[in-house]
């Protein structure tokens, strides 16, 4: 007799269940194995009462299913409709492949003489501060010097194409969000869905949509993690426009394009910039993760410091993200800071 | 009843706030009053009733105190605020059928604002600023450049146009913001407090400026403000609010010595009415008989200048002049009684002040 009998015989469903109390499919629960092994039936006190749980009820009528059926349920569900997804989501998440090997070939190809003081030279164009220059030229040549030059290159070649894509569909789906309520509505649930889903669980999906050779099976994972901020900001920005000034622009005539192009996103650009800084960082992070599903990069030594316990290789390409870290932080800090200075009230 | 002399006219103009204004309109027409329109239905009585005609190229000043529903009334000539009820006419055309595009077309070329707390564009330079509006009928900045450089030489801002705002003080803000305002060329300027973020002596200062440009250029100038002084300084027309309707409207000069009511009599009686009122308003008509007068002022003096002039001796009188001639004359007594508000030696305890 198990627990919950009398729920099935009170609802008259005894004959849906089949035999009572008896198992006689093949799933065996570890609780009835143990129940077999011991012999015989023990009688429970009320203290040992089961919580009415799915593989409680399934003791008590077979018909009923086990936990287990429901997750491999999902999992037949998700198969089921793995293929039609495939058809959809893979021509059009294609360009993101073809990015990703793209910018890996050109860091990998350039030689270091060039790529180095060409990193130098953008870190100068956007912060206009020599100190910041000079850190770059540091941080890249003593992880060229512990040769792991090409290692650096393919991180930055991966969160290069996955912060743009971010920004190229995030500030869009900002404003969205900042002209309409509803749209907001819906997207902060999934926004803090995304924010808060274990990184990890991200790619299990994308493990079946997706050949783990493909490089854009890690992008779309980087990109689904680090895509939060710059939307949140973006929003946030454009919200928090002046109004007196959004009145100005309207009480002379600006149309809504007008308004959004010369005064909206102008405005909150300290906000989206504050953005766009965060989604590096988080790609950054992701980026390791990713090297689980074949990222290539600074991760891959991570992982193998984790893997066959080479402590030294962990801890110094460890290090090697923390100096990408610390550079890419402060080179976009600093642009945010140039465009404070032109606009601070 | 076209009248070439009447810019804007407004009338039976209700604006309500709430979720369901049309039916509250209802109760309002049926006479119903603001507190308790709030109370039973949750709707706020913004305006009510508003018949006022603005006259061409003089300036019309709407004063009332906070929650009077000044900013809401001007706010309805550009229509930033859609009213529940009513019309309003600018030149002979009634805005609220406009569609988007003629309304832009207003915005852009008939009517222009400025705005209390300046609503300066702050990525943008004083130059850039003041060519707001040629810029947004997509002009580049050299084509409007040389008409807002002067405009901002206009109002004192020389050599000041490739600065950022935020590095001008308050004052500077706001002359960008009248240059601005000039630099569209349209006729009818909408000013919402604009002088009231600025400490007293600047605000004397741009009251001149404004004067000064009205007189050059006669504008149809619609003026908000809460402060009496400076609404008598700058009105040629003067309208004022209280709890969303008009209780008075008229030529300053004789608001000042006929109030309609205690409220507005409370106003009025704070006023150094001698530096307001002019010897043209408080004079009496040539008698038959030429006596002998202590000398000659004009209609349009001030009463404290003549004190002045008198040295305080009120046995005086004057003859008034216009344009050379003389129109009336003026008796020292007379002026002294003209300086006491009417109702304050009667009811000193008059004070119904609305706050």
């Amino acid at each position: 007799m198990a627990t919950y009998d009398f729920i099935f015989n009170r609802l008259g469903l005894r004959n849906w269940c089949g035999e009572s109390g008896d198992t006689g499919d093949g799933m065996t629960s570890m609780a009835q194995l143990l129940a077999e092994t011991s012999g015989d039936d023990v009688e429970m006190s009320a203290w040992e009462t089961p919580f009415p749980s799915m593989d409680a009820l399934h003791e008590a009528c077979p018909s009923f299913p086990q936990s287990r059926e429901l997750t491999s349920g999902l999992e037949s569900g998700f198969l089921a409709i793995k293929d039609t997804l495939k058809v959809v989501v893979d021509p059009l998440t294609q360009p993101l492949s073809w990015a990703l090997n793209e910018a890996l070939w050109v860091m990998q190809t350039v030689p270091w003489f060039i790529m180095i003081p060409l990193l130098m030279l953008v870190s100068w164009v956007v912060s206009r501060q020599m100190k910041l220059v000079a850190l770059v030229a540091i941080c890249f040549g003593f992880l060229g010097f512990v040769d792991y030059y090409i290692y650096t290159m393919q991180t930055l070649a991966i969160i290069f194409v996955c912060a743009l894509s971010c920004v190229v569909f995030g500030v869009p789906i900002g404003i969205a969000m900042s002209r309409s309520d509803r749209v907001q509505r819906t997207m902060i649930p999934i926004l803090d869905m995304l924010q808060t889903l274990p990184p990890f669980v991200y790619l299990i999906p994308l493990i079946f949509l997706f050949s783990v050779t493909e490089p854009k099976l890690y992008g779309i994972a980087i990109i689904l993690y680090a895509i939060v901020p710059v939307v949140r900001l973006t929003d946030l920005g454009i919200r928090l426009v002046d109004k007196d000034v959004i009145e100005a622009a309207d009480a002379f005539g600006m149309s809504k394009r007008q308004k959004l192009f010369n005064v909206q996103i102008p405005l909150a650009l300290p906000n989206i910039m504050a953005g766009v800084n965060q989604t590096i960082m988080m790609s950054l992070a992701m980026v390791v993760i990713a090297s689980l599903v074949s990222a290539p990069g600074l991760g891959v030594l991570v992982l193998r410091g984790i893997r066959s316990l080479e402590l030294g290789v962990g801890l110094l390409s460890g290090l090697g993200i923390v100096l990408l870290a610390i550079i890419l932080d402060r080179v976009t800090k600093a642009a945010l800071a140039r465009i404070n200075v032109s606009q601070s009230n | 009843m076209k009248n070439k002399d009447i810019k804007i006219s407004i009338r039976n103009l209700y604006k309500i706030f709430g979720s369901d204004p049309k039916r509250a309109l209802q109760y309002v027409k049926d006479g119903m009053g603001k507190i308790e329109l709030l109370e039973e239905h949750k709707h706020v009585l913004g305006l009510k009733d508003i018949n006022v005609e603005v006259p061409t190229g003089k300036t019309t000043v709407i004063m009332g105190l906070s929650g009077s529903g000044k900013s809401t009334l001007i706010r309805h000539l550009n229509r930033l605020i859609e009213p529940t009820a009513g019309e309003v006419e600018v030149a002979g055309d009634n805005i609220l059928e406009y569609n988007e595009k003629d309304l832009r077309d207003l915005r852009q070329n008939k009517m222009s604002m400025v705005f209390q707390k300046f609503a300066l564009l702050p990525h943008r330079t004083v130059l850039q600023n003041a060519g707001l509006a040629p810029s947004i009928e997509g002009q580049s900045e050299r084509n409007y450049s040389e008409e807002a450089r002067k405009w901002l030489d206009r109002v004192g801002l020389q050599g000041q146009a490739d600065q950022y705002p935020h590095q001008l003080s308050g004052g500077m803000q706001q002359r960008v913001g009248i240059a601005r305002a000039l630099t569209s060329n349209s006729d009818i300027m909408l000013m919402d407090e604009a002088f009231s973020a600025l400490d007293p002596l600047i605000r004397t200062d741009m009251q001149d400026l404004l004067n000064e440009l009205q007189a050059e250029l006669q504008k149809t100038i619609v003026f908000i403000t809460h402060d009496l002084d400076e609404a008598l300084k700058l009105a040629d027309h003067l309208v004022i609010l209280n709890d969303g309707s008009v209780i008075q409207q008229g030529e300053p000069q004789h608001i000042l010595l006929n109030p309609a009511d205690p409220y507005i009599e409370d106003f009025v009686s704070d006023i150094n009415r001698a530096r307001v009122l002019r010897v043209r308003s408080v004079m009496t008509s040539l008698p038959e008989t030429q006596l002998e007068r202590s000398g000659e002022i004009d209609h349009e003096d001030t009463l404290e200048s003549v004190i002045a002039l008198s040295e305080g001796d009120t046995a005086l009188s004057y003859h008034v002049m216009k344009d050379g001639k003389p129109v009336g004359v003026l008796d020292m007594r007379k002026l002294v009684r003209a300086l006491v508000p009417s109702e304050q030696s009667k009811e000193p305890e008059s004070a119904l002040f609305g706050g």
